[in-house]
């Protein structure tokens, strides 16, 4: 019983250079008191939420071109070639394969009614 | 869909679908496969790819082919020790540090990587959800992004990244003279690119010994732990057929990378290629 305590002093000591919501999910782990639905949401959050620093960084790897971020589809955009590039669990796929055609949609649409 | 790629040394043994679905397979065992087959030995080889790199705070990283995130957390433990070890200098000097640093400092404000980011690149959506849950595991949040991408077309702009690493990857790509090409237009003028990979041994003995251990061994292994002979019987013949260090260097040479270099790990077992965007 004891060392398993100081165990976990030691790991909460050695956690201190790790972000403190980690410590903190640790220490609601070990008392098992606070909700559960608290800790799947923190632990919930961060896979899907899509850091827009990212876009500095991501072009369309087909025309090398900046893209825009959609919220409302989670999506990278490329309005050139039109194409869509999803977002799935934060983690942005930008496999062109993947990718979604937008404009050629619309203008299917647009000569159908034609 | 990626398909096999011709071999140029001897013909595989079987037909496999595509490297795609074997990464995807053996995505949630990959971390205890690796320890297994290499007697924890990778450690070490991806410890002397970091110390090589010697990145310092502020260092943009691109690991390609990165999946469960070896490197990439590595990189992060070598720059939060270097800026940990020059904020303790700087305080044991108290010379040089305005009141605001020093405040600063207390509170806590700084960011403990100096700047330093990593983004890491993989085919395989399986690997990158691997990595992803590993770094909330261990607590790394901050300076990491996870990207699904292709090696030959990379969704990076040009002159982006100081670094640009890739290992245990390169085998896998169906061209390597494009991934290359796209390494080279990736990393900013200065930039160096890092390849850990298995090679050729040099030494006969050793060369029995290994070759032994691959084809007897490893998918005997691959079949007990992860329930997957195949795969690890295309992981030991790839690396049969993966060029020499020689004509690797003249790869990277044709991408455009000059003072490209080699450094051969364990009798040549796995080499460290590098070479400069100048």
């Amino acid at each position: 019983m004891l060392s398993g305590a100081c165990g976990r002093l030691a790991s909460a000591l050695r956690g201190t250079l790790a972000p403190p919501s980690a410590v903190a999910r640790r220490c609601l782990h070990a008392s098992g008191s606070l909700s559960s639905a608290e800790k799947s949401e923190r632990t919930r959050k961060p896979p899907q939420a899509f850091d827009p620093a990212l876009l500095e960084f991501l072009v369309c790897p087909l025309s090398k071109k900046p893209l825009r971020y959609e919220a409302s589809t989670n999506e990278l955009i490329n309005e050139e070639l039109g194409i869509a590039y999803p977002v799935i669990d934060g983690i942005p796929n930008m496999i062109p394969q993947a990718a979604r055609m937008t404009h050629q949609n619309k203008k299917q649409e647009e000569t159908e009614r034609h | 869909m990626m398909f096999y790629p011709m071999c140029r040394r001897f013909q595989f043994s079987f037909q496999l679908p595509g490297v795609y679905q074997v990464f995807e397979s053996v995505a949630r065992k990959y971390d205890v496969m690796n320890d297994m087959m290499s007697l924890g030995i990778h450690r070490v080889w991806k410890d002397l790819l970091l110390l090589k790199m010697h990145p310092f705070p502020g260092t943009q990283l691109l690991d390609v082919a990165g999946g469960t995130g070896d490197i990439a957390f590595r990189f992060l433990n070598y720059v939060q020790a270097q800026h940990q070890r020059k904020q303790k200098r700087q305080l044991r000097a108290q010379q040089n540090l305005s009141w605001e640093e020093i405040a600063k400092k207390y509170q806590n404000q700084e960011d403990s990587l100096g700047g330093s980011r990593v983004m890491v690149c993989d085919i395989n959506k399986e690997m990158l959800k691997m990595g992803k849950q590993k770094a909330c595991a261990r607590g790394y949040k901050a300076g990491l992004a996870w990207v699904l991408g292709d090696a030959e077309e990379l969704p990076f702009d040009d002159d982006k990244f100081d670094v640009y690493t890739i290992a245990f990857g390169i085998r896998n790509v169906t061209h390597i003279d494009r991934a290359l090409q796209e390494a080279h237009r990736v990393l900013k003028p200065g930039g160096r690119f890092l390849c850990l990979e298995f090679s050729q041994v040099n030494n006969p003995l050793v060369s029995r010994l290994y070759d032994v251990y691959s084809f007897q061994v490893i998918p005997v292994l691959g079949e007990v732990i992860a329930g997957d002979w195949k795969s690890y019987q295309y992981l030991v013949e790839s690396i049969r057929q993966f060029p020499p260090q020689e004509e690797f260097k003249e790869m990277i040479e044709d991408a455009g990378f000059q003072k490209v270099t080699y450094e051969n790990l364990t009798s040549g077992i796995v080499a460290i290629h590098s070479g400069f965007k100048l």
